[in-house]
């Protein structure tokens, strides 16, 4: 078999879905100015919801993806209320220690509810591949390719095209102009944190079939996605996505030249490397990372 | 009486306490509350007293504790030098972090430091020729002061008790100093600061530099009085949490406010490991739960912390007696 057919696909594969989860990270920053903390934990919360789908109600993970969409908009609508909207105008160490503790607090709900134990969920096409080109491929790493970038791309047209996609976009660029608009930032804000939410949870369904969950499984997934999100500039979708698929790279060429045990040092060294050298990202404005301050 | 009479009281309770409590339970807390408080405070030097909050402190934590624990275990030097040369190590690395912070602010800073802690963990645990990899180091057992073998508890709390003293005057000098003053400025405004011709950058390399030597040093007595290095425990963002939290939950910027914030972290988690731990694996996480939600209760509604609402309470009263008020808890 040959090597590069086999890397690029499987970059492309992991790239696809690290880009549906750095897109919504940094939607929530770019409109909000918020780092989420607590990101990685709905991912976990969604692999749990997969799982138990699966395992209770025999619910294919790709049926339990259209259930997602709702549970993961209105629990990004109630962490919205009942946690953030009191900070939302607070410094940034307060909004900080606000995502973290939610993060925390999740972590070991589904710690308590559901124990440390590592679960998979199972399908009958866990180990279909299917081979394209010189590559073979797992096919429901296809399935969260495929997903995850038509969500993305469906993410991207709302925030070009879409009225609601617009208001957004000005919130981001600036949020008493736009407030003195007669936008409610309120409602904004609310519907970015959820459509982020959303952007994850739909991530985590996709996940489930291919990696175990735990109750810090988000952990290994959001550092990842700060990587991506901050290598493309915080708050820059199309920067994410590309960012998303050097990431993914780096993880790919590097487990396979270095080994696996090594490649999480690498791109948080190339993380660290990047806020030494970029501290806006590769794409972003010089002082962008002071925005918001 | 002095503003530091509450801190004296303190101190002196816990240096006393070990003449009459004799209970093995009591003194551990004892120990555990002076050293977790010892790790906030370092931590309030940079997070409080700089405004440069990092949730990556269990990087130098952990420098500290393989620092005293390799150098023990591998080549047989005493702890107290494996302390300094943990220290030492940490004082670099927080000296590349703090110039990192002059050009990351906010979030980007949080980011960098987590990532440092990470790479840590990693390289710690993954380096097994070297740290013994991710099964952790056990910390030689050798009878004497020099060694640190001490069984009696009653001495480590006089130990830790020192490291606690020193953490707390180097927080009383950024209270009382020029320095400190700058420092706060800078926190507080740094562009009106540099305007002023305060040594910004400078300022703030310091405090992270001294906050990671200070957090190296209670690491490296962790590791010694636990008898363990888990490299999945030292480095983890939960135990940089845990440091930020008890600092929050005392009050940021305050020399006392740290150790009032471990000592109820430790009490809380202690008594309801008690309560539950016996009940089934699953509750463990009961505590962390409430970790989390105290976190977000506290910054939103009591973000001055417990030294800030009980001095709150005092000045009130004060104004009320005709006195002139105490100048108001700087806050970030």
């Amino acid at each position: 078999m040959d090597v590069i057919p086999q890397l690029v696909a499987s970059t492309l594969l992991l790239g696809g879905l690290y880009a549906l989860i750095a897109v919504g990270l940094t939607l929530i920053f770019g409109v909000m100015r918020v780092v989420n903390f607590a990101y990685g934990e709905f991912l976990m919360l969604a692999m749990y919801l997969a799982f138990f789908a699966f395992s209770r109600l025999a619910l294919d993970p790709y049926v339990t993806l259209v259930l997602a969409l709702p549970v993961f908009f209105a629990a990004g609508m109630a962490s919205y209320h009942v946690v953030m909207r009191p900070v939302i105008r607070a410094s940034h160490n307060v909004q900080v220690f606000t995502t973290v503790g939610l993060s925390i607090a999740l972590q070991n709900v589904a710690l308590v509810l559901w124990t440390a134990d590592a679960r998979t969920v199972r399908t009958e096409y866990y180990a279909t591949t299917v081979r394209i080109g010189g590559a073979a491929l797992n096919f429901a790493q296809i399935v969260a390719f495929v997903v995850a970038v038509a969500c993305t791309a469906a993410l991207f047209a709302f925030m070009r095209w879409s009225y609601t996609g617009k208001v957004m976009r000005a919130t981001a660029q600036d949020r008493q102009a736009s407030s003195l608009m007669g936008i409610d930032t309120d409602r904004v804000y609310a519907l970015t944190w959820a459509v982020g939410i959303v952007c994850v949870g739909v991530a985590g369904v996709l996940l489930a079939p291919v990696y175990p969950v735990y109750p810090t499984a988000g952990l290994q997934f959001v550092l990842i996605a700060f990587v991506a999100v901050v290598l493309g500039g915080l708050g820059d979708m199309a920067g994410a996505l590309i960012a998303a698929v050097i990431v993914a790279a780096v993880e790919v060429v590097g487990s396979y030249v270095l080994g696996t045990a090594w490649k999480e040092v690498l791109y948080l060294m190339l993380f660290i490397g990047i806020l030494v050298v970029r501290p806006a990202g590769l794409f972003g404005q010089r002082g962008a990372e002071a925005l918001g301050t | 009486m002095s503003a530091r009479a509450p801190a004296v009281v303190f101190f002196a309770l816990a240096g006393l306490a070990p003449l009459v409590v004799r209970d093995a339970f009591l003194l551990d807390s004892l120990v555990l509350i002076l050293l977790w408080g010892s790790a906030a405070a370092a931590w309030n030097v940079a997070g409080g007293y700089a405004g440069q909050i990092s949730l990556g402190h269990s990087a130098f934590f952990g420098l500290g504790a393989y620092g005293a624990a390799v150098l023990g275990a591998r080549y047989g030097v005493s702890p107290w030098i494996g302390l300094l040369v943990g220290a030492a190590i940490a004082t670099v690395i927080g000296l590349v972090i703090g110039y990192l912070s002059n050009r990351l602010r906010g979030p980007y800073f949080v980011l960098a430091t987590i990532a440092v802690s990470q790479v840590l963990l990693l390289g710690a645990s993954r380096w097994r020729g070297f740290t013994a990899g991710s099964e952790g180091i056990p910390v030689p057992f050798r009878a004497g002061f020099w060694t640190l073998g001490i069984a009696d508890k009653r001495i480590w709390v006089w130990i830790i008790l020192t490291l606690a003293v020193l953490v707390y005057l180097v927080q009383v000098y950024l209270e009382r100093s020029r320095r400190g003053f700058q420092l706060a400025a800078v926190r507080e405004d740094e562009d009106a600061a540099l305007s002023l011709g305060v040594p910004a950058r400078w300022l703030k390399v310091a405090a992270i530099a001294t906050s990671a030597a200070l957090t190296a040093m209670t690491g490296a007595l962790w590791a010694q009085y636990v008898g363990f290095v888990d490299p999945f425990y030292v480095f983890s963002v939960d135990i940089s949490i845990r440091f930020a939290l008890g600092a929050i939950l005392g009050g940021l910027g305050t020399a006392l406010g740290p150790f009032l914030g471990a000592m109820l972290v430790t009490t809380v988690e202690t008594y309801l490991r008690a309560q539950f731990g016996g009940i089934g694996a699953g509750f463990v996480g009961i505590y962390l739960i409430l970790y989390g939600v105290a976190l977000i209760v506290m910054v939103r509604f009591a973000p001055q912390g417990i030294v800030g609402w009980v001095g709150d309470r005092f000045r009130r009263r004060a104004e009320v007696a005709g006195s002139p008020a105490a100048p108001p808890v700087s806050r970030s």
